[in-house]
């Protein structure tokens, strides 16, 4: 930890982008905040920052682009986030943020490595234009996987992705967002008392409206009730 | 509830799998550096289950019953309100009593589980009336009450005092009175107060100061009553309870604790007194000169009497000791020691009760401390007794009032401390004045002198009528 209560991971992480480090992996459990790290750390125009979620049914065509029908009788060719990234907002590339990338296909995966290899050797061919494009400068990729142990990372990937980080905590932006009883909760629970922050942002609201033991029932389920009982511990005397 | 040293800290353990949350329930704010708990499996029984908050270690059973739930609660507030940092070891410095502070801790912790809403009925192992039973047939007062205080409240109150009754009738009363002090004191504060971990200018918490403190002393205390045996000692007793009032009776002398006494001052410029005097017989002519000088020819030597003894001077509240008269006895007797003694009356063990006065023609430089009770008259007799070489006097200098660890005096002591006179010949005289003469002529106490020396004198007349 650090002395703003920044956990360590992400000071690393916020190291690594501003060395440069175009290409970074970050792993770990879900619900620790990498998808929003990985589009907010020293990004400071989120639009210029594109997503792409893979799943055993993404095709390559969701990352490249596809041929989509204009309304006038033709078709135009739209292009996907990668390509996007690619070019940036200013032309001069942004940020792709390839979130799970452990569950792409083998086609997407291939894709993928495409799409993200070193500026020198990346390029692609655009269907409508027949315009040779390379990623710009600025075009940065982070990507990100549940995975535990960087061993089940497929091996091109790694190649690719030198710099990888594991995640085991929210970043402390994504904390702030909570109401402070919460936040402890969200930076330090561990194994089995952690808590998704998905789940702590829905809690924070819920109960507002209906109350902690209820909103702690429905968000929670069977854990609920520890969280509440630590809630009214917390509260003792306040 | 354990102490470590925090910056000693190891890194989080792997957790067992138990749902809780002590990172949210410690919210604190006494500078506890929050981060990930290690949560390891206990058990719902008593010890079985602790809050380590210096390493933020929490030990709970994970069990889905309401006894297992009520056991995570107790130690989940105690993450949020038990002191960090070397909190236990100041107090335990001020002569707190480690036990009694632990179980202090207990009982505030108790009451802010139910203040936060919980059924603390449920926190009950079903050992407590076996374990009361037991503890009072032991006869470990100190052990019984500091337990009663930490079920205070709790679903083990009943059980445990049940056993208590069951085991030794005549400590129930007692103990309901100082457990109904207890509750007096937590419900004195907002529960606000009670729960606060904002740092005093003293070091302590809040809460801590405001409630386990003063519990913490009162049991330190009532550890060491004596088990009052009628009406009157039983008001006696009650009446101590409250803050300013005299404390109960402990029918106890308290341990000796002797003052760090580095340096000495030396008085008696002569150095050592001669060893050996003027005789008509002997077996070494020392004196060959005397043959011309003294009309009794006195040229043998003969080893001189030691002009040494102890002299043990009761420096409480009602005797009275100039530095002056210090120096001049060291100046006088520069063979003999000086014992000081004086007990704090209540105190554990922290604060000295006995020290050189002076000793080989030197006098302590140290500052004595000013305590007021006697306390310690028995085991300073044993401990002068222990120290005495052959035949040497050993002289008590008090009025022949002894009283116990509180300040109490009380006919066992007073009859204590006259055997040990009278078997031990003991001479008593009533001050430093008339120490000269009792070292110069030791002996027991004579029956003329036993008006003038208190309940001691009292027993050794009544001892005297009986043989």
């Amino acid at each position: 930890m650090t002395n703003n209560n920044q956990p360590s991971c992400w000071d690393d992480f916020a190291t690594v982008i501003a060395a440069g480090i175009k290409r970074v992996l970050l792993y770990g459990e879900p619900g620790v905040g990498k998808t929003y790290a990985a589009l907010h750390t020293n990004n400071e125009n989120p639009e210029n920052a594109y997503r792409l979620v893979c799943t055993e049914d993404l095709t390559s065509a969701e990352i490249t682009g596809t041929w989509m029908p204009n309304g006038s009788g033709t078709w135009d060719f739209l292009t996907g986030p990668a390509i996007n990234a690619w070019i940036g907002v200013d032309g001069l590339g942004g940020r792709l943020v390839v979130d799970e990338v452990d569950r792409a296909s083998g086609d997407v995966l291939s894709q993928l490595l495409a799409m993200t290899d070193s500026p020198e050797s990346a390029r692609w061919r655009h269907p409508g234009t027949n315009e040779i494009l390379r990623p710009g400068p600025n075009f940065t990729v982070v990507m990100t996987s549940n995975v535990e142990d960087p061993e089940d990372i497929p091996e091109a990937l790694i190649d690719r992705f030198p710099t990888r980080i594991k995640i085991d905590r929210p970043p402390l932006a994504a904390v702030e967002r909570l109401s402070e009883d919460l936040r402890a909760g969200a930076l330090y629970g561990v194994g089995d008392s952690r808590l998704p922050l998905r789940s702590l942002y829905a809690f924070d609201q819920l109960r507002a409206h209906c109350g902690d033991e209820e909103a702690a029932r429905l968000i929670f389920g069977a854990n609920g009730e520890a969280i509440v009982d630590s809630l009214r511990i917390a509260r003792v005397g306040q | 509830m354990k102490t470590y040293d925090r910056t000693a800290a190891p890194g989080p353990k792997k957790s067992a799998s138990i749902k809780v949350y002590p990172a949210i329930a410690a919210q604190r704010n006494d500078g506890f550096v929050p981060g990930p708990w290690t949560i390891e499996e206990g058990r719902a029984m008593r010890g079985a289950a602790s809050c380590d908050v210096n390493n933020r270690v929490l030990q709970v059973p994970g069990a889905p019953d309401q006894v297992a739930r009520l056991v995570r609660a107790h130690e989940l507030t105690h993450a949020r309100v038990s002191p960090t940092g070397d909190v236990l070891e100041r107090a335990w410095a001020e002569g707190i009593h480690p036990h009694a502070l632990a179980c202090a801790e207990e009982a505030r912790v108790n009451f802010l589980v139910a203040q936060a809403g919980f059924d603390v009925e449920f926190l009950c192992d079903g050992t407590e009336k076996d374990a009361g039973e037991k503890v009072a047939q032991l006869g470990d007062w100190p052990e019984a009450l500091c337990f009663a205080a930490a079920a205070k409240g709790t679903g083990a109150e009943k059980p445990y005092l049940a056993g208590i009754r069951k085991g030794n009738k005549d400590w129930v009363t007692p103990m309901r009175q100082v457990l109904k002090r207890i509750i007096e004191i937590l419900e004195e504060q907002s529960t606000s107060y009670i729960a606060s971990t904002e740092l005093l200018e003293s070091g302590y918490p809040l809460g801590f100061e405001a409630t386990t403190l003063p519990i913490a002393r009162l049991l330190t205390t009532y550890m060491s009553a004596e088990i009052p045996d009628g009406p009157e000692a039983l008001r006696a007793f009650k009446r101590g309870l409250h803050p300013g009032n005299r404390r109960p009776v402990s029918g106890k002398f308290a341990n000796l604790v002797w003052l760090d006494q580095p340096e000495f001052e030396r008085v008696n410029l002569r150095g050592d007194t001669r060893k050996s005097r003027p005789s008509l017989s002997g077996v070494s002519m020392r004196y060959p000169n005397r043959y011309l000088t003294d009309p009794q020819k006195r040229v043998m030597g003969k080893k001189a009497r030691a002009d040494g003894g102890i002299v043990i001077i009761d420096q409480s509240g009602s005797m009275d000791l100039s530095a002056d008269v210090v120096r001049e006895f060291a100046k006088r007797h520069p063979r003999a020691r000086l014992v000081g003694y004086s007990h704090r009356p209540g105190d554990g063990g922290v604060t000295p009760n006995a020290w050189i006065l002076a000793a080989n023609g030197k006098v302590a430089t140290s500052e004595i401390p000013a305590n007021i009770g006697n306390g310690v008259d028995g085991p300073i007799l044993r401990w002068a007794i222990s120290q005495r070489r052959g035949s040497e006097p050993l002289v008590w200098v008090c009025d022949g009032q002894v009283t116990d660890s509180h300040d109490h005096p009380g006919h066992h002591l007073s009859v204590e401390c006259a055997e040990l006179v009278a078997k031990h010949k003991i001479r008593i005289v009533p001050n430093l004045y008339e120490v000269a003469n009792a070292l110069a002529h030791p002996r027991g106490v004579r029956p003329s002198e036993y008006p003038r020396l208190g309940r001691v004198g009292r027993v050794l007349a009544d001892r005297s009528k009986k043989n």
